[in-house]
């Protein structure tokens, strides 16, 4: 055998390379469009309330919402609405309390549904038994099940935990069943070829394989857990964004359901973005 | 179990049929003591059927099939086989995947078994790559790589290089048949391919049209040191000629 066949064929590689002053060029100019629509809306908004399109009791200015903010973020903690949600002040107690409920909530959630997933991706016998309950479960809306949440747990954190799980649970089972039904058969039979036992199938071909659509699944479940975060607050709990917001509609302070909806889209948006950035090393093979 | 030889890949009288579709009437064939099988026949004649019911991913009708001895029920580190799409996992690296029978086997010093076959393969500076940065040369080199680290005593090669440009697949026969020569192998290689088949093969074996049977084998006496040079060798060419008009005429 001879060396030259050999360096000849390794010298071909598929890697494309793109020089990184053109990707960060790029980049920069993508962020920047990115930042048009909030500004027109931002305008639009404040021409708005200049004109008084609206009555400003229901429209405040974003200058009001500003100092909003700015009361929530860095005022003293002595004022509460309702007699019990506190507004000023009180930012990273409503924002932990929030997010605290949707993570723990949403983490028990995937693991639930990863299992769920691989058991009705993988198992005829499992799917046989439970596709059709969990197809008719998730075909109802969430907000159906907010009256039986609280007639049957009350009003408080229990119930609104119950609806984040809900909302964060079929995204994972759908996105887990379908992408680890859709592992191409090559895979299995490889590694059955190389030794792996039936048993670990799942932990060393089906899972990797399907963590690019598993992940898809896993952003969209959080944003659903994040955006029933709001829903389950509606159940009376006292900390929150969601109740923060409640508690300043029956005060009328829009300026603050502004700020709890900035809020909201603000940590939801970071969420995200940090699970992408956390998921990005387990997928990066699936990149085009 | 029976004593014999390790490798030892012994078909008789396998048949296989899709419903009412029969694929393989009746293969018999045998294949031992570090030799290359070559099994050469037209499109669509079962070729793939019958290595992969050699290899045990697919059950059979009627027949046998043992390999030393043992009669094969199901896929097994003893029958490595490579195929024409490859066998790389995309999720791992190159050298992941060339480790990831010998740590689902738990052998010893994995690291120095994937570091031996990186070199032989050529593949050393593309460890950390994934299979998507490969060229489908170094693809199917990894892929034999990964294949031969459980060091199995059968290797079966499904048209292995059919995805390649004509200039890449020479070399990799070139390249083949020397690996084949340094580590002999009991191997079946089946292909549409004549110069393929008998660039790599030390018997020839050729398949009838669907349904498939082994209508004549024959050995090959080109030498070991087998190459392009070969292709022009008037033995070769005449070879090449009556085999074209069997299969033609088959």
């Amino acid at each position: 055998m001879t060396d030259a066949p050999l360096s000849q064929v390794a010298a071909v590689s598929g890697v494309v390379t793109t020089p990184a002053s053109a990707r960060s060029g790029r980049r920069r100019h993508r962020r920047l469009v990115g930042l048009v629509v909030p500004l027109l809306l931002l305008l639009g908004w404040q021409l708005s309330w200049e004109l008084e399109l609206r009555p400003r009791s229901i429209l405040p200015s974003p200058h009001q919402v500003l100092t909003a903010a700015d009361a929530f973020f860095f005022g003293t903690n002595n004022v509460t609405l309702s007699g019990i949600v506190p507004f000023k002040g009180a930012a990273w107690l409503h924002i932990s309390a929030s997010v605290e409920r949707c993570l723990s909530t949403w983490v028990l959630a995937v693991g639930v549904g990863l299992v769920l997933g691989l058991g009705l991706g993988l198992s005829r016998w499992v799917a046989d038994l439970l596709e059709p309950v969990t197809n008719a479960l998730r075909a109802v809306p969430l907000f159906a099940w907010l009256p039986l949440a609280a007639v049957q747990f009350g009003i408080g954190e229990r119930p609104a935990r119950i609806l984040i799980f809900i909302g964060a649970l079929w995204p994972v089972v759908v996105a887990t069943t379908d992408s680890v039904a859709r592992v191409p058969r090559i895979h299995v039979e490889t590694a059955r070829m190389l030794g792996t036992p039936r048993s670990r199938l799942w932990r060393r071909v089906y899972l990797p394989s399907a963590l690019p659509e598993i992940v898809t699944g896993l952003r969209l479940s959080l944003t659903l857990a994040w955006t029933c975060v709001i829903v389950g607050e509606l159940l009376g709990v006292s900390r929150g964004i969601g109740a923060m917001m409640i508690a300043a509609r029956e005060a009328g302070a829009t300026e603050q359901i502004i700020v709890g909806v900035l809020l909201f889209a603000t940590i939801g948006y970071a969420g995200d973005r940090l699970l992408r950035l956390m998921a990005r090393p387990l997928v990066r093979w699936g990149d085009a | 179990m029976t004593d014999e030889p390790r490798g030892l890949l012994v078909a008789r009288g396998v048949r296989k049929s899709y419903a009412d579709l029969l694929v393989l009437d009746g293969i018999d064939l045998q294949v031992s003591a570090g030799q290359t099988l070559a099994l050469l026949g037209p499109s669509g004649c079962g070729k793939t059927t019958l290595l992969r019911v050699l290899a045990g991913l697919e059950p059979f009708d009627t027949g046998s099939v043992t390999v030393g001895g043992s009669p094969v029920e199901g896929p097994s580190p003893q029958r490595g086989i490579v195929a024409q799409a490859g066998t790389l996992f995309p999720w791992l690296t190159v050298s992941q995947n060339v480790g990831f029978g010998p740590r689902e086997l738990g052998a010893a010093d994995v690291r120095r078994t994937v570091a031996d076959l990186l070199a032989v393969t050529g593949l050393t500076d593309f460890a950390d790559a994934l299979p998507r940065q490969l060229s489908g040369g170094m693809r199917q080199r990894a892929s034999l790589a990964q294949v031969l680290a459980n060091q199995p005593p059968l290797l079966l090669l499904d048209e292995p290089f059919g995805a390649l440009d004509a200039q890449t697949r020479l070399r990799m026969h070139e390249w083949v048949r020397g690996l084949l020569a340094e580590r002999p192998t009991n191997t079946i290689l089946v292909t549409h391919d004549v110069d393929e088949a008998l660039l790599l093969g030390d018997r020839l074996g050729l398949l009838s049209p669907r349904p498939s049977r082994v209508v004549s084998e024959r050995e090959l006496s080109f030498g070991a040191d087998r190459g392009r040079h070969t292709l022009t060798d008037p033995a070769f060419v005449q070879l090449k000629a009556s085999v074209l008009a069997e299969v033609l005429a088959a």
